[in-house]
């Protein structure tokens, strides 16, 4: 719905979280000086090795894929109201599920043995990794539907539970790499068996970006039109706004509730399978490599809308894929990326106070029509 | 440790060595957390807070005795001090933060998680290396007994004993002095303390930097007792265990106590076990805590009434 | 006799009995702008030492900015406030406080997780730090021991009962000795029984020469009962002041409205034929705390009536409405309609053409940052024209809002406005015209629907009602106004205690037996 009136809002939306990025950048620079760093080499470095020639923004592009269907874990329950930052364990619950079923499909078997090994089954790739994105889907969308289903029938804080959620998923998964499902072959870390190569996501064409990509971008434009363009939509953002309203119009707020997490839970759990199937090729500690954490704030400066993640997505990504450069070239620690990204987080909330109070973006007063005809004395 | 010798009895007592042990970092931070709750606010961010008091307290223990010439008896007490003061630093921002119209104090606390932690890793990278000065503990076992196990399960840390007689003293100060009545007023009903002309922003502001100071001093606990040494992974995320304790603990500090206690002895399973030779599961009884947390929200939230002693104005925490 | 130099120090022993006479009152063209809108226009008060000075006004008439202006919560433009005929500043509920003028509030003001004593104890402006409670309780026993009501000091206050609750508060200004007390809208959430006790009693006092009061009501009643004398504002105005038993209920009434108004005729249309719609079996439900609201009631509302259920809020009403809107669960008992279970699922709304008036529609019937149009097809978005299939067509959307807006005449600068951003009559039309512009509604539930509304809205919600009532709906109408209830209503029944205390057809409901059933006898 596009009126005279809503340009205004449209501009305050872009122009509020583009002027907090800045200012971020700016207190960022202030931290760098004080850490001794002229802020003009960071942000020169930082812009070369994100987006300064087509092989660093691959770079780029290749840490924003698992961003964008992170974020959406954070940015569509919060449609409904919802702040769950469950992310990273939804990522790692999908990326264990996705090897189990990877293994299988390829092996026969979780832990295959030499003989298995050598032989890598008939079953085509593409019926192994669609097996796998849905073995992904599904856990990681029932681990936040856990914690959507304790909001609706224990209210249980869906932020607490949901962090705690994070803590048990990386526990459960040392613990089936450190024994059930470990690769005896690999010393180094404790690891599950390896995807065979045939099974592993193709990389799109003349690029080194895997096609998690493309399901990030996808994922988000379907989620963008499932909240703004459907009815489903329409009723988690009436529940999300206020559930006694929703309550009276008879919406179904606990189904609406364990929907959008599951939901959002596969999202992240489809990011899992992304970064198994094509970055990692099986499931270790690296996997907990901070896409959960990094896609709540990406939730956050895109407003919870699924377009915006995107680019957001592409944004942080390439400030993360700088983290490298900064530490080789400028001897910063690897948490530099952190301390920015916490500043970026807390300058966003903060222009969160400044919706509607920009005279710029106001709606004008249109002048009141003549009171109602039922009027007899004292105008309204 | 001792467990060898004691066999099986080396399970409890380990367990109850890590009880007095563990349980100090949960007693501070619950009780920071508490006194924030109490003013109507939730600072999940003390996660960050706890990871800024243990690197400042270990790097100025470090400084102190190595470049500022300080006796090794005294830095790390300086440590102490400094790691309060970082808290302190870190609740200002959330309290002026989560105070602006339309600005959620929950996002806040993600925010503080993320910045904090970002902060203590980036300036506590050059401390991971060096070994720092640790606080002194009181050696209680040899009192009692001459068995070398129960010796050092007894060592105990002048700061635990301080979180101690901190949670009675904070209850007398909610129940028996005007400023603890104006802070539960304010938590429970902002009208009614707007009408005594009491400033609700300068309450929550001083009883948000006030629980952060005491989660700066759980943080020293952690790098300058137990574990004592400075590394990311430090906090295990009491921080936000924290959180779901004062709600546990009925938002009673008497109560915090007991819930650190448990807490505390709920995290020494899985090393107990160990120590016994017990490997299997080992992941998994580490993350007892966190199933604990859950398990006990889950038992004591209900979707059909509010919990009795929650905030009035605390909104978000319980449905 | 201690003078008013003791009154300061702090722990002395209030004693009712040492108050001295309370000082005169005087508030000069005071003047109040909020930005553009005039609040107070150059009004003056004259408030005489033991007097009984009743504010009156419509809603909006600035009864409350005056009186907040006294108490030093916003600082008047112009004017001033002159105690015993001399200016001065007030700049605070302190200030106040020490010139001895003391504000009980339309909404309670205590702490409710604390007990009495503890709130008594903190209400005072001192600054001792520790408290030493022996001491404390001491003074507080004695002072009770004195007072005109009592209240049990260690009971915290969220357990005392709503007039308990307000007799702490006047106790609240007679343990700070304040001698000029205050009172905004104090028996709104008493029974009549309660209300009289507690200004009987406060009249004593004044009688007695040891307080003065300001008091701001609604209810002529009271005014005539227990007043001196009045001032009425009329639309930020001063409209006038006189002596009560000098003026007739209809000359104030005038004052307050500018001109006489008839009361709207009632038109209602027999129907010979009637139908259950509504039964409620033994209907039980908790209220938040999960204390039990509703014991267990009984009721059958038929096509083409209106039932009324008046009450002191707080005795179930609320909880009872929840139910029935579908945003509280019953714990027991079942909710019939139209002879099927019905547990406000929006198949089993859509299918019974059930629709509700609650209370406070932006929080209870609203999204507000969601647009006017949104708001308005909360209960149309998934059917068609609005939807085909699961995709919103936006287009019929803002047809139907438009049409919505013109009918029901809610100004609003555009179908896409937020609906938070609408001043409260707007929002509440906004409402009405999803609920009642509906070709067939079968049940109407209707909670306080005119609260806080001026009389044009009244009028208009009012005919709405009964429009529907003599189109042969089942109407529920849920209110603490018991005149709209006498009114509109076919059947009245009472809530009390979270049971019904009273049933009467209206043609022979009995006044006093309402209000003693109201009360809880």
């Amino acid at each position: 719905m596009f009126s005279s009136t809503n340009w205004r809002k449209t501009a305050e939306a872009i122009a509020i979280p583009v002027g907090a990025l800045l200012f971020s950048l700016v207190l960022f620079g202030l931290f760098c000086a004080l850490c001794g760093k002229n802020p003009l080499a960071v942000y020169g470095l930082i812009y070369k090795s994100a987006f300064g020639n087509w092989r660093a923004f691959q770079g780029t592009l290749l840490r924003s894929a698992p961003l964008m269907l992170t974020a959406l874990c954070t940015a569509l329950p919060a449609r409904l109201g919802l702040m769950i930052i469950g992310n990273e364990g939804a990522l790692v619950m999908g990326g264990l599920a996705s090897i189990i079923v990877g293994l299988t499909l390829s092996f026969g078997s979780v832990t295959p043995n030499a003989a298995q090994l050598q032989q890598v089954s008939g079953i085509p790739s593409f019926v192994v990794l669609a097996g796998m994105a849905i073995a992904g889907i599904i856990a990681g969308g029932v681990w936040i539907a856990i914690v959507g289903a304790l909001r609706h029938y224990r209210a249980v804080n869906e932020t607490i539970s949901s962090l705690l959620m994070n803590y048990i998923a990386i526990a459960i998964m040392n613990q089936l790499v450190g024994g059930p499902i470990k690769d005896p072959g690999e010393t180094i870390k404790a690891s599950s068996f390896a995807l065979p190569e045939v099974n592993r996501l193709a990389n799109l064409p003349a690029t080194r970006i895997h096609f998690g990509l493309l399901y990030g971008i996808i994922v988000c434009i379907l989620a963008y039109i499932l909240i703004q363009h459907t009815t489903f939509g329409f009723a988690a953002r009436t529940a999300g706004g206020n559930v006694k309203a929703a309550r009276i119009a008879g919406l179904p707020v606990g189904k609406l509730t364990i929907i959008i997490c599951f939901l959002a839970g596969s999202c992240a759990g489809l990011a899992g399978m992304a970064e198994v199937a094509a970055v990692h090729g099986r499931v270790n500690e690296s996997l907990v490599a901070g896409y959960g954490y990094t896609g709540i704030l990406v939730a956050f400066v895109a407003r919870y809308n699924p377009i915006a993640c995107t680019l957001v997505a592409i944004l942080l990504g390439g400030i993360i894929s700088s983290g490298g450069a900064l530490q080789r070239n400028l001897e910063m620690p690897d948490a530099t990326v952190l301390v920015f990204q916490g500043l970026v987080f807390l300058v966003i909330l903060y222009s969160d106070s400044l919706y509607g109070r920009f005279k710029i973006f106001k709606e004008p007063v249109i002048t009141a029509p003549p009171p109602p005809s039922t009027s007899t004395t004292v105008p309204v | 440790m001792a467990a060898e010798t004691l066999g099986w009895w080396g399970v409890p007592l380990g367990i109850l060595a890590g009880t007095l042990r563990g349980s100090a970092p949960f007693l501070f931070v619950s009780l920071g957390e508490c006194l924030t709750e109490k003013s109507g606010k939730i600072n999940l961010g003390l996660e960050g807070t706890l990871l800024m008091g243990a690197m400042s307290a270990y790097a100025i223990s470090y400084l102190g005795s190595e470049k500022w010439g300080m006796t090794p008896a005294a830095s790390p007490w300086l440590g102490v001090l400094v790691a309060g003061i970082a808290g302190m630093a870190m609740g200002f921002i959330h309290a002026w933060l989560s105070q602006q119209p339309k600005v959620n104090d929950i996002a806040v606390g993600i925010a503080m998680i993320i910045f904090g932690s970002g902060v203590a890793f980036f300036l506590g990278k050059p401390f991971i290396q060096p070994q720092a000065p640790q606080l002194p503990s009181i050696e209680l076992g040899q009192l009692f007994s001459g068995l070398p196990a129960l010796q050092s399960a007894l060592k105990i840390s002048p700061l635990f004993l301080i979180g101690l007689a901190l949670a009675p003293l904070m209850n007398w100060f909610f129940n028996s002095t005007r400023p603890g009545l104006f802070v539960r007023a304010v938590g429970d009903s902002p009208d009614a303390a707007l009408a005594m002309g009491v400033s609700i922003k300068k309450v929550r502001m001083l009883c948000i930097i006030a629980g952060s100071f005491l989660a700066g001093i759980g943080g020293a606990y952690l790098s300058l007792v137990y574990p004592g040494s400075w590394t990311e992974r430090i906090s295990s995320g009491q921080g936000l265990m924290a959180v779901a304790l004062v709600i546990f603990a009925r938002w009673n500090p008497i109560q915090c106590l007991w819930a650190s206690l448990f807490f505390g002895g709920a995290q020494s399973i899985g090393p107990a076990l160990q120590a016994v030779g017990i490997d299997q599961g080992y992941y998994l009884f580490n993350a007892a805590p966190y199933f604990l947390t859950l398990l006990i929200m889950i038992l004591t939230c209900s979707p059909k009434k509010t919990l009795s002693g929650a905030p009035g104005a605390l909104g978000t925490i319980s449905g | 006799m201690t003078d008013v130099a003791s009154q300061t120090e702090p722990n002395t022993l209030p004693d009712l009995h040492t108050i001295t006479a309370p000082p005169e009152l005087e508030v000069v063209n005071m003047t109040k702008r909020f930005g553009s809108l005039v609040a107070l226009d150059n009004v003056s008060l004259h408030l005489k030492p033991a007097t009984f000075h009743a504010l009156l006004g419509e809603n909006g008439a600035g009864k409350s900015t005056l009186v907040k202006c006294i108490m030093g919560f916003y600082k008047p433009d112009h004017g001033d406030v002159l105690i015993n005929k001399h200016a001065q500043a007030i700049a605070s509920p302190r200030d106040a406080h020490k010139y001895g003028i003391g504000m009980v509030y339309q909404h309670f003001t205590s702490v409710p997780a604390m007990t009495v004593a503890e709130n008594l104890v903190l209400s005072r402006f001192d600054s001792q730090t520790v408290i030493n409670w022996k001491q404390e309780l001491d003074h507080l026993n004695a002072f009770m021991a004195n007072a005109p009501f009592k209240v049990p000091v260690e009971t915290p206050v969220g357990q005392l009962a709503a007039g308990e609750k307000q007799k702490l508060e006047i106790l609240k200004q007679l343990y700070l000795k304040s001698k000029i007390l205050i009172l905004d809208e104090p028996t709104s959430v008493l029974t009549p029984a309660e209300a009289d006790e507690v200004l009987g009693l406060i009249r004593e006092q004044v009688t007695d020469g040891k307080l003065s009061v300001l008091i701001i009501s609604h209810k002529f009643r009271e005014v005539t009962s227990f007043c001196d004398e009045i001032t009425v504002l009329r639309k930020g105005k001063y409209a006038g002041t006189g002596v009560v038993k000098d003026l007739s209920v209809a000359q104030m009434a005038e004052m307050m409205m500018g001109e006489k108004r008839e009361p709207q005729k009632v038109e209602k249309t027999p129907h010979p034929e009637v139908v259950p719609v509504l039964e409620l079996k033994d209907l039980h439900a908790n209220k938040d705390n999960g204390v039990e609201a509703v014991h267990g009631v009984n009721l059958t509302v038929h096509s083409g009536e209106i039932v009324g259920i008046a009450g002191i809020s707080g005795n179930g009403q609320r909880e009872l409405v929840e139910v029935l809107a579908g945003q509280r669960s019953l714990t027991g008992g079942q909710v019939v309609v139209n002879g099927k279970p019905y547990f406000a699922t929006r198949k089993e709304i859509d299918n019974n053409h059930v629709f509700v008036l609650p209370e406070e529609p932006l929080k209870n019937a609203c999204v507000a940052h969601m647009s006017v149009a949104e708001n308005l097809a909360l209960r149309t978005f998934d059917k068609p024209p609005q939807a085909k299939g699961a995709m919103l067509i936006f287009k019929a959307i803002r047809d139907m809002a438009t049409n919505l807006i013109n009918t029901f005449k809610i100004k609003t600068p555009s179908p896409e406005t937020p609906v938070g951003n609408l001043s409260g009559g707007n929002v509440q039309r906004t409402v009405l015209a999803r609920e009642l512009s509906s070709e067939k509604i079968n049940l109407l539930i209707a909670a306080n629907p005119c609260f806080g509304l001026d009389f044009a809205m009244v009028d208009y919600i009012h005919s709405q009602i009964l429009n529907a009532r003599n189109r042969g709906v089942a109407v529920l109408l849920v209110s603490e106004d018991l005149d709209e209830l006498l009114k509109l209503s076919d059947r009245i029944l009472v809530i009390s205690g979270g049971t019904f205390a009273y049933e009467s057809p209206i043609e022979t409901a009995d006044f006093a037996a309402i209000g003693h059933a109201m009360a809880g006898h």
